[in-house]
This record gives C-alpha cells, sequence and structure tokens, in this order.
C-alpha cells in the first residue's frame, strides 16, 4: 500500500471514531491530540481499529503525535 | 430501600457470603471456599484459587525475608497483571500497605512516590525494573516468591491495608488511605447483581489496579465471587481478546464502554465473545444513551457513585431502563445525609485520611467521621440518588480520572504571550474532553493575522500536551479575541 493509500484507510477509521472530523483538514502533519481531537481512550479505539484493518498488534499501548507517525508504523509493520 | 442491594442475590448465594472485614482474614476464606475454580489468567496461562493463594504465601514469606515491619510501605508498578494482584494480596494479607502505582508514572514520579510515602520495598513488574533501580528503597521483581509460604498476619479492620491516589475534594492529587474493612466493604459491595453470582463469572479486566475501582470492584469482588479475572498484557490487547476470553462481566469506567459501542458498530457484537451479560460502570457518568444501547443487545450496564475515599462503591443502580439518570441506591454499611445539598457519608467503607497532609484530612472530614463529598445530590421519593453538582472544581473524564483544571493551566502561563487561560471539560462527538481557552496579550501580536496568533497557541499547546500523561491531554483549543467572564477579583470566572 502506498502512503496516500494508508491515509485513506486511516480517514475511513478516523471519521467512523470522530463523526464531525472535516476529512479534508485530515493530513500527515495532523496531530492526533489537537487537530484530530483523540483523547487517551479514542486512541485506543483507534489503536484497535487499526490492529483489525491492517491486520497486526501494536506492541503495548500507542503513542503517536501526529497521522504521518502512524502510518510510518503501520509501513514498518507491513514490511 | 430496604436490602435492595441483598435482595439482589438468591436465598442460597446470600447464605454463603458475608462480610470479611480484613483481607488476611478474605485470602484464607477465597482458598477454601473456591479452592479448585479458576482464578486468574494472563489469557495464556491460567491458576486455581488454591494455586494462586499459594503464590499468595510465597510472596509473603519472600516480604518477611525483607525485614519489613507491620504497617511498612510496599508499592507496586506493573501492567494490570496476575503478579501485581498477587503481590497486593500478599503485602496486604502480611500486614503491610500497599500502594499501587499509576503504570504510566514517568520513573522519576515512581522514584518520587518512594521518597514521598517512605516506601521500603518496590515490586516493579518485568518492563518497569530497569528504569526504577535508582529508587531509594529496595527493589524486587514482581514475579519474585520463596520456597515456601508464610501464614497470613493478624490485623485489625481499621489498620491501613493500601494508598491510593486521588485528585480528593481539593485538586491536588494525594494518598487517600484505606484500612483493610473499606477494601473489605467495598468488595462485598460489588459482589451484589442480578442473577447467579458465585462461582460462575468471567472478568475481563480493563482497568487498572491503581484505581480503586479497577482494585476492588473489578478484582477483589471477583475474588469474593470465585469468579476468573483476565488481563493480558494491557488494555488494548485485553479488549482485542474479547473473543477469545469471552468475558460474562465487565467492570468499566464509561470510556471504556463507548470504545466497545465503538467496535461492535465497526465489527459486531460478536466482537465482545457472545457471552457478555453485565457491565458494572462508574467513576464518571454514564451516558443513558450508551445504557440503552447495550440493552438492545442483551447487555445490561448498571450504574454506580462512589470516590476513592469511600472504598469505591457509595451508591448503585440497576434500574437504569426506568431511572437513567440516577445514581441508584446507597449501599449496605453507611450512614448518609445530605447538608446544604452536598452529600455526605461515613461507615465501614470510610478512608482514614490524606497520607501526610492532616489539615487536607480535617478539610474533608469532619471531627464526628462524615466525609464531605463535594457532590450536590438529591434523593427521589423511593430512595434512589441523582447527582446534581459538584462543588469541588474538578474534571471527571470519561475514564473516570479527575484533573484538577488549575493544574493543568499552570504550564501555559510561563508564557508571556498569554494573558489568561481555562481549562475546562467540553464534548467532541458526544464524549467528555478536556478543552483550554487562551485569551492572548495581543499588544504581542499587533499586525498578526489572526490565524498566526491561533497557530502560536496550538504549538504551545501541543508542546504542553507532549509533557501530560495522554489522559490529561488537551484535545479541543479555542484562542479567545474577547475577554473571559471575570470574577469581582478580576479572575478568570469557572462558571
Amino acid at each position: 500500500m502506498t502512503r496516500q493509500e494508508i491515509l485513506d484507510s486511516l480517514k475511513d477509521v478516523l471519521t467512523l471514531i470522530r463523526p464531525s472530523l472535516d476529512l479534508s483538514t485530515v493530513n500527515e502533519d495532523s496531530n492526533l491530540t489537537s487537530d484530530i481531537g483523540l483523547d487517551s481512550l479514542t486512541t485506543l479505539l483507534l489503536s484497535l481499529a487499526i490492529e483489525n484493518k491492517f491486520n497486526f498488534k501494536f506492541e503495548g499501548m500507542v503513542k503517536f503525535n501526529t497521522v504521518g507517525e502512524v502510518i510510518d508504523h503501520i509501513i514498518d509493520k507491513m514490511k | 430501600m430496604e436490602r435492595y442491594f441483598e435482595n439482589m442475590l438468591s436465598a442460597e448465594e446470600l447464605a454463603q457470603v458475608h462480610y470479611i472485614p480484613t483481607i488476611p482474614e478474605f485470602v484464607t476464606w477465597i482458598e477454601q471456599k473456591w479452592h479448585d475454580l479458576p482464578a486468574l489468567s494472563d489469557t495464556v496461562n491460567r491458576c486455581t484459587y488454591a494455586e494462586m493463594c499459594d503464590a499468595i504465601a510465597r510472596k509473603r514469606a519472600l516480604l518477611n525475608n525483607l525485614g519489613l515491619a507491620k504497617g511498612d510501605k510496599v508499592a507496586i508498578i506493573d501492567n494490570t497483571t496476575v503478579e501485581a494482584v498477587e503481590m497486593f494480596l500478599a503485602v496486604t494479607s502480611a500486614g503491610y500497605v500497599a500502594i499501587n502505582l499509576p503504570a504510566q508514572l514517568p520513573a522519576p514520579a515512581i522514584v518520587g512516590c518512594c521518597m514521598k510515602f517512605g516506601v521500603k520495598v518496590l515490586a516493579a513488574g518485568p518492563m518497569f525494573i530497569d528504569a526504577v533501580k535508582e529508587a531509594p528503597c529496595k527493589v524486587i521483581a514482581i514475579g519474585d516468591m520463596a520456597e515456601k509460604g508464610a501464614p497470613v498476619a493478624v490485623v485489625s479492620k481499621d489498620e491501613p491495608a493500601a494508598i491510593f491516589f486521588t485528585g480528593g475534594t481539593t485538586g491536588a492529587p494525594k494518598g487517600a488511605v484505606l484500612p483493610h474493612r473499606a477494601i473489605m466493604r467495598g468488595a462485598l459491595n460489588g459482589v451484589y447483581a442480578p442473577g447467579k453470582q458465585l462461582g460462575c463469572h468471567r472478568y475481563a479486566t480493563v482497568l487498572p489496579l491503581s484505581h480503586v475501582f479497577g482494585l476492588i470492584c473489578g478484582t477483589m469482588s471477583a475474588l469474593y465471587k470465585g469468579a476468573e479475572w483476565v488481563a493480558a498484557a494491557n488494555v488494548k490487547d485485553t479488549i482485542s481478546k474479547f473473543p477469545m476470553i469471552k468475558p460474562t462481566y465487565l467492570v468499566a469506567v464509561p470510556g471504556i464502554c463507548e470504545i466497545l459501542m465503538g467496535l461492535i458498530k465497526m465489527y459486531g457484537v460478536g466482537f465482545l465473545g457472545g457471552n457478555l451479560k453485565y457491565i458494572i460502570a462508574g467513576a464518571a457518568c454514564v451516558p443513558p444513551k450508551l445504557i440503552a444501547e447495550f440493552d438492545k443487545m442483551g447487555i445490561q450496564l448498571f450504574e454506580g457513585y462512589g470516590m476513592t475515599e469511600g472504598g469505591n462503591l457509595t451508591s448503585g443502580n440497576i434500574d437504569v431502563k426506568e431511572r437513567p439518570t440516577s445514581v441508584g441506591q446507597i449501599y449496605p454499611g453507611q450512614e448518609v445525609k445530605v447538608v446544604d445539598g452536598e452529600l455526605w457519608f461515613r461507615g465501614d467503607n470510610l478512608f482514614l485520611g490524606y497520607y501526610g497532609e492532616p489539615e487536607k484530612t480535617a478539610e474533608a472530614l469532619t471531627p464526628d467521621g462524615w466525609l464531605k463529598t463535594g457532590d450536590l445530590v438529591r434523593f427521589d421519593e423511593d430512595g434512589y440518588m441523582y447527582i446534581v453538582g459538584r462543588i469541588k472544581n474538578l474534571i471527571i473524564l470519561s475514564n473516570g480520572e479527575n484533573v484538577s483544571p488549575e493544574s493543568i493551566e499552570e504550564p501555559f502561563y510561563k508564557c508571556n504571550k498569554l494573558r489568561d487561560c481555562l481549562v475546562k471539560e467540553d464534548e467532541l462527538d458526544g464524549n467528555k474532553v478536556i478543552a483550554i481557552e487562551i485569551l492572548p496579550r495581543m499588544e504581542e501580536f499587533a499586525n498578526t493575522p489572526w490565524e498566526e496568533v491561533e497557530a502560536y497557541f496550538k504549538k504551545i499547546v501541543d508542546e504542553v500536551n507532549a509533557t501530560l500523561p495522554t489522559t490529561h491531554r488537551i484535545v479541543k483549543v479555542t484562542v479567545r479575541k474577547e475577554d473571559f467572564k471575570r470574577t469581582g477579583t478580576m479572575k478568570v470566572s469557572r462558571n
């Protein structure tokens, strides 16, 4: 998958978690907390949804700051 | 309503459980009562009650061999693990005082806690032990135990058993000292629920042992019932293994319930394993909509109310369909009264005070032993309680954590381009979140486009967020053009 395809998949998940989010504003630099509005619990939901969608397990709890960092990790896991 | 909680159990089950006032007596009782039933599981390995109590006895012997005296503090730092449960029960059944440290604490804070509480021994899980080697006390591995077990200690019900961190009634984190009677009263009260309860349930454990709700209702009550307690390496892995764990019973905060509902909407109700019957939710307000959504799936979500200082459970509501906004009836073992609208209570479940803070203890406890909760309540004609407001200035997050807004505002005042700020509770897509409103010193931004002013403060928020625990992070940022409403002394008004 390309970075753009992963970003699009993430947007599909994000829209379920944050229905009022304007997806057109989401890019790799978006901060998960202050731009997308995820707190520790919705970050947990995001990580569970990513694990299911991309079929891998995060090791431990997820601590990412930006969407780009999440994409980096997914690419790393899919290698 | 008389015997509201006791009457939930059948006469046969009610005859089997009674109030056991100390943890040493409890450990002895569960070993005899539930001997061969499965007790604890990490989803790979499982032990029976007999095996668990043998490990507890051997951990007690290890602690005794370290030369500890009765009442000495033993801190525990680990994820929600089988070993952490066994160590907690070993410490408290040996007559020492347990401090379950939150797993997200950074290493310097762990060392600081050990100093503040005069901790003699720190039992650390494998993921933590290297980081806490500098702690000013003896550090042991949480899985360590002696060859042979030691008997339980003799303690009185009023002796301290554990210290829990709490935002308390006035904001800054404090150590609430709970005696044996309080933990055990809360544990027994957590047994009461409709339907068969004894020797038949499987708890998936999603709350930390450092929180009274996770430790008392989520763990001690499970062991009282002879249930199987199951937890994977962390809450994410535990939830992702629900289809395999097949929990029948869950103790959770509303935020976790929201996550489960989100997963059900994405993947179907089968994601929960198919056997879940009851969810006990508390530590924050439960949205009635959530109760109704779970009800449609045949899962009963009951709401409770309590606080660390009251051994976790003060009231509980199983009649959520009829009274969805009530926190229910008062649990046994307490007296309650309403003073100027504020709930006061006392009883077996009451704490002893805040560790090393007599002034704060005196603010919370009256001389004749009533706890002033800071919560404004009313009761209906049938005795159901409703929370109508809070005296204290705390944000209760949907994960159950209490956050003092002042503690989050403090670092922002280091920014000399900020005039004032206000941290408060807000809502985003139906979830409670922490929000901040910032009033700039506009003279610092002369001729600066507004977007740049907003971007400047958003960056400051990101920087402060990076220093905060993930649960305390600011999710919503508003930069104000107009001044705040102010009090007579020109402070920012919080109302």
